[in-house]
């Protein structure tokens, strides 16, 4: 059961797109748990509206909605695809997962390498291999595969403690070029000009090509690219990803409290490259044959325009990417080598204008925003007895500063009434009827603060003595005296009180 | 070894060193990995055939067959090959570094930009010249010449002494000019050539013009024993980053001695009669990786702590 709120609300900011529920208060909360997992599925958050006090359920992290939206309407369109199109939506599922893994190196461990396409393309050839002159079965080529990729991995992260991030990641650039030359070299290995044929699939033969094989090898392709993001979640978001998390920013400073991050960092390596291996195998079994042509410089400088248009270091970024990329480069063949030309521009576009890619805009434009209000906010305010910005967000309550505002035009226009006749009017006749200045002003110090406020004390050895004192504003605590000076009257008294006021009005 | 290698040796280490001191020092001064070098080289390339193209009637013209005309063919050779180069750092200077050199990620974001104008570079030479292999008239001849018992080539002995030359021209400007002090400061510290008044943004400018004319001038003197092909900066460009990795980024005589390193490397495991051409990369990198796992800085550079 829901409960309405009961006053009628604005549509201010931001609240109209949340999500929100009302629970009923009455009923115990129960919340839905990952099986096996004290994780919940999705960020419900509980809290009273300030205004209505309406208990109101928010969904803090709207990110798994768009997940399951864009995946889920590529599963169901799926079926509906033509051939062409199917065999691009398996393709990009692929590369996709190639890429979340990649990002789990690049952001999660923080290790540059660019050797992504060498691990997928060495534990294919073994798992390749494997199937046919060994004769393994498809199912264990995946084993093999990952094997090979751990092992490869398990190679490659010994340099990656020792080197710097730029010197690693030029380093591991030539890694794809040393395994081509290598494969092309190795006759028994591959006979036929470095790439090995007729590779047992998932794919029955006779269905290959056909719609139903694509069908198939697309509904693969898309488990693949599930489960590596069940991976880079499990890895980015648990125990490894977290306490990699602590030493990206203080390497320093997190040895120091016992976090061996180098050794972190090598096991998400070797895990992910494990992943990348499962996926060399798979790319052998979907085309039934792997060739030297994975380990070229342009294959890997297409993965990396992936990654780089969609934002590195995110999940989300490496599919974004990679669906642009995929439906440039495999959607569009008929614009011919163009297509490399309009994935360059996007790159270069993204790369001027956006900080991390496109999944980075949105937080871009915010702190742009927040920069352009807090600059206008500081032209506004002056200083001056008026909140400044920095000051403004830790007053909780917002009338204060309207009103230290208001006070301080306040007093901006009695100052251009105090003048000489002014005064000499007040000398005068302190007390009694006013000309509209003087009584403005009079009004103006009467509303004045108890803290530091005037006041005529008479002295007790005489009746027409007079000091003049200033109030402590603390229960308890004695006036202190402004000066000796013994005023005869108490119009005088008045009068040096009123003085005193527009002085410190004047200095304000 | 025989003296064959080691005229072979040189001849590489002389192409591969103009490659390396670019890279290594756009890297110190500018803190840019530029990846588009091997577009500068695969540009001036092509720049230097159609400027051959062009000039060959007019020079025939002018000199006949004499030997001021194959003179005169080298020098506006040479020239064209280190103009554009020149020309397409400016390029590289306005597009990777001007829009982006302030801002966050600076490293990362331009080489990204470089790679992206690699990558657009080949598409457009691709488009304008089809995949085809072009050759360049021979600058310096053809012919041997036995110097102290020692057959070599015209263009090896030019090569050599030309990439001497230059390499020589470019030391003594960065050692004796005023921009070369800039250059040098910023090397140093970029922050503290930046408190003293150099301007970062006119300094970066004539680096890239010069690492670019650099890798033109490598463009044309490789192009003597290689075709020019739209990707024909690929191979350049990787074995300069990994010879400017060996001898350090940023440190100029680490760069000439891994280019001395690796040249003779390549010459000599060439002419092993079992390993041969074809494994020449492959021990190139197995050297360069067991190098830098022993000493991560290369032959002469800091580590990134201490040059910060």
């Amino acid at each position: 059961m829901t409960m309405e709120a009961k006053t009628a609300l604005h549509e201010i900011g931001n609240r109209h797109r949340e999500i929100l529920l009302y629970p009923d208060g009455n009923e115990p909360r129960s919340r839905m748990r990952v099986p096996l997992s004290r994780r919940h599925w999705l960020k419900w958050r509980l809290r009273h509206n300030p205004k209505t006090l309406v208990v109101e359920k928010r969904l803090a992290d709207k990110k798994p909605l768009w997940w399951v939206l864009a995946l889920g309407s590529l599963a169901v369109a799926a079926p509906f695809l033509s051939n062409s199109s199917l065999s691009i939506a398996a393709i990009f599922c692929m590369y996709a997962a190639i890429n979340v893994l990649w990002t789990l190196i690049i952001g999660t461990a923080g290790i540059f390498s660019l050797a992504t396409m060498a691990v997928v393309g060495l534990a294919g050839y073994a798992a390749a291999a494997a199937n046919v002159y060994l004769g393994v079965p498809w199912p264990f080529m995946l084993l093999i595969g990952g094997v090979a990729g751990l092992v490869t991995g398990a190679f490659l992260a010994l340099p990656s403690t020792r080197l710097d991030g730029l010197y690693y990641a030029l380093l591991t650039l030539g890694m794809a070029e040393i395994c081509r030359v290598f494969i092309q070299q190795l006759k028994p290995l591959a006979p036929s000009n470095g790439s090995i044929n007729a590779v047992g699939s998932f794919i029955p033969s006779e269905w290959y090509l056909q719609r139903e094989g694509l069908l198939l090898g697309f509904a693969a392709a898309f488990a693949l690219l599930l489960g590596a993001l069940l991976l880079f979640r499990l890895i980015n978001s648990e125990r490894l990803g977290l306490v990699l998390q602590t030493a990206r920013d203080e390497e320093a400073f997190a040895e120091a409290i016992g976090i061996d991050y180098r050794r972190a960092r090598s096991q998400v390596f070797m895990i992910s490259s494990a992943g990348l291996g499962v996926i060399g195998s798979f790319y052998a079994m979907y085309y039934s044959s792997i060739s030297p042509a994975v380990f070229s410089l342009d294959q890997l400088l297409l993965l990396f325009a992936m990654i780089v248009i969609g934002g590195i270091g995110r999940a989300d970024g490496a599919v974004l990417g990679t669906a642009i990329v995929i439906l440039i480069d495999k959607g569009m063949l008929d614009l011919g080598p163009a297509r490399i030309l309009l994935i360059a521009v996007i790159m270069m576009v993204v790369t001027l204008f956006a900080h991390n890619g496109l999944v980075g805009i949105r937080e871009q434009f915010r702190n742009f925003r927040n920069r352009k209000k807090s600059e206008a906010r500081a032209r506004r305010t002056e200083k001056g007895g008026e909140v400044m910005p920095e000051e403004a967000i830790e007053i909780a309550d917002k009338q204060e500063v309207y009103f230290r505002r208001f006070n301080k035009r306040l007093r901006e226009e009695l100052k251009l009434l105090i003048t000489p006749d002014l005064l000499e009017e007040h000398r005068q006749k302190p007390l009694g009827r006013h000309s509209d200045g003087l009584s403005r002003v009079l009004n103006y110090f009467r509303r004045g603060e108890m803290a530091d406020k005037y006041a005529i004390m008479r002295q007790p050895d005489g009746f027409n003595r007079y000091k003049i004192v200033a109030l402590s504003g603390e229960r308890g605590a004695p006036p202190r005296l402004v000066d000796d000076r013994i005023y005869e009257t108490i119009e005088e008294a008045y009068h040096a009180v009123f003085l005193l006021r527009v002085n410190d009005l004047l200095e304000s | 070894m025989s003296a064959i290698t080691l005229i072979h040796g040189l001849n590489l280490a002389a192409i591969y060193g103009l490659m390396a001191i670019g890279i290594s020092i756009l890297w110190s001064s500018v803190g840019m990995i530029n990846m588009a070098h091997g577009a500068t080289f695969a540009v001036s390339g092509y720049t230097t055939w159609q400027v051959s193209l062009v000039l060959k009637p007019i020079i025939a013209a002018a000199f006949g067959n004499s030997v001021m005309a194959s003179v005169s063919m080298a020098a506006a050779m040479l020239a064209s090959g280190i103009l554009s180069g020149a020309l397409f750092g400016v390029l590289i200077y306005l597009l990777a570094y001007l829009p982006i050199h302030d801002k966050a990620n600076f490293a990362v974001r331009s080489l990204i930009m470089t790679l992206a104008i690699n990558l657009a570079t080949v598409q457009v030479l691709l488009y304008l010249f089809g995949p085809n292999q072009r050759g360049l008239p021979k600058i310096f001849g053809f012919g041997k010449v036995e110097l102290l018992g020692v057959n070599m080539r015209y263009d090896q002995i030019g090569t050599i002494v030309s990439t001497f030359a230059i390499m020589l021209l470019v030391l003594a400007w960065l050692r004796y000019s005023r921009k070369g002090l800039e250059i040098r400061a910023m090397m140093q510290n970029p922050e503290g050539a930046e408190l003293s008044g150099i301007s970062v943004r006119w300094t970066a400018l004539p680096v890239t013009m010069m690492t670019g004319a650099l890798a033109g001038l490598a463009a044309v003197l490789l192009s003597q024993t290689i075709f020019v092909s739209p990707t024909a900066g690929a191979t350049p460009l990787i074995k300069g980053l990994t010879i400017a990795l060996l001898g350090g980024l940023g440190s100029i005589p680490g760069a000439l001695a891994g280019a001395v390193i690796i040249g003779f490397l390549e010459a000599i495991v060439g002419a092993i009669p079992f390993l041969g051409q074809r494994y020449v990369l492959f021990s190139q990198f197995l050297f360069i990786i067991t190098f830098l796992i022993i000493r991560p800085r290369g032959i002469g550079g800091l580590l990134d702590e201490t040059r910060e």
